[in-house]
């Protein structure tokens, strides 16, 4: 009984110990990406804890080994469990965190969206890279600039169930319909996460359409396959290639000239601006409609109405600029 | 002939207090209501699903199901499809059951009736259903789940979630129940530990075995339902690496993988024990990937002791042949 | 006529068919699929399937199953990587490949055969194990844009074939050759049979089950030479589709699951048909999600049409076993 009572009034000190450690803390802020291990939700990671340093909060960065929803609202709950302040997610649809937005808001955790959206499930606000409709746009427009107006051009896409990448087509096919009548945009084919299968579609696909001047890697994962397959397939000049890939990525088909262009925007500036906002919801701000966070070399804006916070336009990147990013 | 209650179970109950004892030194914070609601919340898919799988494995036949995943997504999605076909949205439990159930029955037949190794037929089905789900809604979610469902899908009771409490665990007991008092039971355990002896002393054992696949297809309806009122819409890969998931799970429940072995209450525990630890590994902020690599250590090692444990049992008894296979 | 079919087995014998109707009906809806080029992207595309699908029959042959091979290849991937990024010269990076392959087999050995875990149990296991391993080894990026060395390398000609072509078929005509003419093959298909009996017969099971592993694990660390060479690239999520590809695969060209049979041009033809498949399905425009339910009833139809309509008639010689070391059907 007596060593009883003692690991007891141990245990209560330890408990009483640590709980004051936890009052003592900084605010965290997190960000969960749609699956881990890819550059470029690496490169929003090291955004997200500069802009943590800068501005004194803690960032946990965790994020699901595949793309399932279920694993990726599992961590979510748990960062809303352990009492993290301000929770980003790129969500992969809708539905990762449709479930928890109550249970955020009764712990008054900042819910929010970040790279991909989930427009009507009740999340504070969303930091956006770019419209959806302006990368749609941006990749669509710079493809015929290089290949003509009445091209042929083909998609080739990640997983078919992720939202953000489905939107992205979506504009691209509007705007070849609105702007580009004679354009010939392909049904989009879905890869999944490998560069073999991208590879392995890319060049199907250039063999059916002996004619295909263009090719598009929707997922920043389809790239090196895209790229490859037109290296590989001898058709450098004959078929441009391009996607939403990191520079670093792209690099070695830029130069080879596989990739005419690269559209993308800077994940560590999206990740910088994630945690950012973050922490103005933690701080119960209002987020104005034009600012320069700082540490950020230009302006922002965001529309209260719709909650997007925007980064900014696009960034497109070419064999000429491409070394001067890192990421 | 009693099923053998391995040691398994001990192991895990160890491993449990393991888990649970690490993580209250390391993060208090962590015990909490909160938390015990968020394991079973998300336990349920999986062990609806695991207790399918385990079924299956129990009524030996190198008995397998690799499909568990596909029916699952594809449960979801053509329930979603017939809604909004028109179908009345209180009809959409009743739907998944029913398709899940379907699924399952297929690949009882392949078994039963074509003879197909279990392997093979699930792996035919997992990629027939897996694939069908995403093709037909080109990987769109599904939204418009009724809304009647989403009170139960996310509401709790006393910390309990209700699909937890008014689904999976009424099932589970119901499947302990069967196993062990029923003579169905006794037939599965019986199939699964000799068939040959089996069908000598009258069991039907292709039509219990085609029972066990038809469960398991039920189950993963069921777990389709509970996704879809949870989640409040149908993703056409939701049941993806379910089949290994599950599996494991089934595993370190000691689940023997020859059949003939194991108690469905080892699958929840085992269950529970794999959330735990990966609620656990969240709280202290472990990379998740670790998980991965945690989960198939453990599973290693306490089929390794188990393995010594039986070694050690029979070594002292008659001998025992050691059934072939993979 | 028959005699033929019947030596060169009926399984065989159909899929040839098949890649050959198909073959025949992409050609005639697609002016593009009957091109050296198409048809050399397709034996491309079969490359790594078909060094890990001979591995696979291998194991399956002595009864076993290794559902972690895509990340062994990974993990290989991820040293031969490495190698080049490190400026090694592309020889030395090429033959990283098996040798990590062969170390990683002889640890997928040691877990099955003296852990005693059932194969199919333990390489679920370490296939946890080996995706947690590939996230540390790449350090949770990605290794893009590797030297084209290794790519020159091995897209050489010889003979006017590619390399990948004349490796593939050394390798297939070697286990060709210890499989049928070697004791160890014998022995191997002997375990499959029975691995007590062949035990009782003094054949050293666990020498001949941990030389299979190891086997297996060298021919995917080989395909993930070829691998690089194609992709230069290294993700995380590398080969997550290979294992339960190279099994349908392998089940699809006639080999027993449950051991004792195993048939190596059968596992050659399921490769190529699937990968026909999926190559001219796309060519004649059918999404490529529908992809994976094809090669789903692929399979189902085959093994379902050979259980309606009887099985190979050596299934019956295999069924009465009589004796010990039964040397079975190798094609």
């Amino acid at each position: 009984m007596h060593t009883h009572s003692k690991v007891v009034l141990l245990a209560a000190a330890l408990l009483a110990v640590s709980s004051t450690f936890a009052l003592a803390a900084d605010k965290k802020v997190a960000f969960v990406p749609q699956i881990i291990g890819i550059p470029y939700f690496d490169a929003m990671e090291a955004g997200g804890k500069e802009a943590a340093a800068k501005f004194g909060v803690d960032f946990i960065y965790q994020g699901p080994v595949d793309t399932n929803p279920v694993d990726q609202m599992q961590i979510v709950q748990n960062l809303i469990d352990q009492g993290v302040n301000a929770v980003a997610v790129s969500v992969l649809d809708a539905s990762s965190i449709a479930p928890v937005v109550e249970a955020a808001k009764a712990k008054r955790v900042a819910l929010f969206t970040s790279d991909s959206d989930a427009p009507k499930s009740g999340r504070a606000l969303y930091v956006a890279q770019a419209t959806d409709e302006g990368l749609g746009d941006a990749i669509i427009d710079e493809m015929v600039k290089r290949v003509g107006e009445d091209a042929k051009i083909g998609i080739v896409s990640g997983e078919a169930t992720a939202s953000n990448l489905n939107a992205w087509i979506g504009f691209m096919q509007a705007r070849a319909k609105a702007k580009y009548p004679k354009l010939k945009l392909l049904e989009p084919q879905f890869a999944g996460g490998t560069a073999q299968r991208a590879a392995q579609i890319a060049t199907d696909l250039m063999t059916a359409n002996p004619d295909l001047k263009g090719l598009i890697g929707v997922a920043s994962t389809t790239c090196p396959g895209v790229g490859q397959a037109i290296e590989t397939a001898g058709k450098i000049g004959q078929v441009i290639g391009t996607g939403y890939c990191s520079p670093n990525t792209a690099r070695a088909y830029l130069k080879s000239g596989s990739f005419g262009y690269s559209v993308l925007w800077d994940p560590k500036e999206l990740g910088y601006l994630t945690v950012w906002a973050g922490k103005q919801l933690i701080d119960g701000k209002e987020v104005p409609a034009t600012t320069t966070p700082e540490g950020m070399s230009h302006p922002v804006t965001y529309d209260a109405k719709t909650g997007v916070l925007l980064l900014g336009e696009p960034a497109v990147f070419t064999a000429q600029n491409v070394d001067n990013y890192k990421f | 002939m009693t099923p053998r209650v391995s040691p398994i179970l001990a192991i895990l109950g160890l491993l449990w207090v393991v888990v649970v004892t690490g993580l209250a030194v390391l993060k208090p914070g962590a015990i909490a209501l909160s938390t015990v609601t968020a394991v079973l919340q998300f336990s349920t898919i999986l062990a609806l699903v695991a207790l399918g799988q385990a079924l299956v494995i129990v009524c030996g036949g190198a008995g397998i199901d690799i499909s568990v995943g596909g029916m699952v997504s594809l449960a979801v999605v053509l329930a979603m499809l017939l809604v909004k076909a028109g179908l009345p949205g209180v009809l959409l439990p009743a739907l998944c059951l029913a398709i899940g159930l379907a699924l399952g029955l297929l690949n009882g037949f392949l078994v039963t009736r074509l003879r197909l190794l279990p392997l093979i037929a699930t792996l035919g089905t997992f990629y027939v259903y897996s694939g069908a789900a995403v093709a037909l809604t080109g990987g769109a979610a599904q939204a418009g789940v009724p809304t009647y469902l989403l009170p139960w899908g996310r509401g709790a009771v006393g910390g309990l979630p209700l699909p937890f409490l008014t689904l999976a665990l009424p099932v589970f007991v119901m499947a302990g129940a069967l196993l062990h008092t029923t003579s169905w039971g006794r037939w599965i355990y019986g199939m699964g530990f000799n068939e040959r002896s089996a069908r000598l002393v009258g069991i039907p054992v292709d039509r219990v075995r085609l029972a066990a696949y038809g469960a398991s297809g039920a189950l993963a309806g069921c777990a389709a339902l509970v996704s879809l009122a949870w989640l409040g819409g149908g993703r056409p890969n939701i049941g993806q690496n379910l089949e290994l998931t599950s599996l494991t799970a089934a595993m370190l429940g000691g689940i023997g993988i020859f059949g003939g072995r194991g108690g469905v209450f080892g699958v929840l525990a085992a269950v529970l024990l794999l959330v735990t630890l990966q609620t656990g590994l969240l709280q202290l902020n472990v990379n998740t990937v670790w998980q991965v690599g945690i989960v198939g250590t453990i599973l290693l090692i306490v089929l390794l002791i188990d393995n010594l444990a039986l070694i050690r049992r029979t070594s002292t008894a008659c001998s025992h042949v050691r059934r072939q296979g993979f | 006529m028959r005699a033929f079919l019947q030596r060169f087995g009926e399984r065989e014998a159909l899929l040839a068919l098949g890649c050959m109707v198909s073959g025949l009906v992409f050609s005639i809806l697609s002016p593009y699929f009957a091109t050296p080029d198409n048809l050399l992207t397709v034996a491309r595309n079969s490359t790594e399937l078909l060094l890990i699908g001979l591995g696979m029959t291998l194991l399956l042959g002595i009864g076993g199953i290794d559902v972690s091979v895509g990340s062994v290849l990974g993990l290989a991937a991820i040293g031969i990587g490495r190698l080049l990024e490190a400026g090694a010269p592309p020889a030395l990076a090429a033959l990283a490949g098996p040798v990590a392959g062969l170390a990683l087999g002889v640890v997928t050995a040691f877990v099955v055969i003296f852990g005693r875990i059932p194969a199919i149990v333990a390489t679920l296991g370490l296939l946890g194990l080996y995706r947690a391993g590939i996230f540390l080894a790449l350090g949770g990026s990605w290794l893009s844009g590797l030297p084209v060395g290794l790519t020159n390398l091995l897209a050489a000609r010889i003979f006017g074939l590619p390399f990948s072509v004349l490796v593939i078929a050394l390798a297939y005509a070697g286990v060709f050759v210890a499989v049928r003419l070697t004791p160890f093959g014998a022995h191997l298909l002997a375990i499959g049979n029975s691995e007590a009996r062949a035990r009782l017969a003094g054949i050293g099971v666990r020498r001949v089950q941990v030389a299979a592993f190891v086997l297996s694990g060298g021919l995917c660390g080989l395909a993930a030479s070829f691998y690089v060479a194609t992709y230069r690239n290294v993700e995380m999520t590398i080969g997550a589709t290979l294992a339960l590809e190279a099994l349908a695969a392998v089940v699809l060209g006639g080999t027993a699951v449950t051991g004792g049979r195993i048939s190596l041009l059968g596992t050659a033809f399921g490769v190529i048909l699937l990968r026909l498949l999926q190559n001219g399905l796309l060519l004649v425009g059918v999404p490529s999600l529908w992809q994976p339910v094809v090669t789903g009833l692929l399979l189902l139809l085959v093994l379902g049409a050979e259980a309606l309509w009887g099985r190979l008639p050596l299934e019956r010689l295999r069924q009465s076993v009589v004796g010990v070391a039964q040397r079975g059907a190798v094609r």
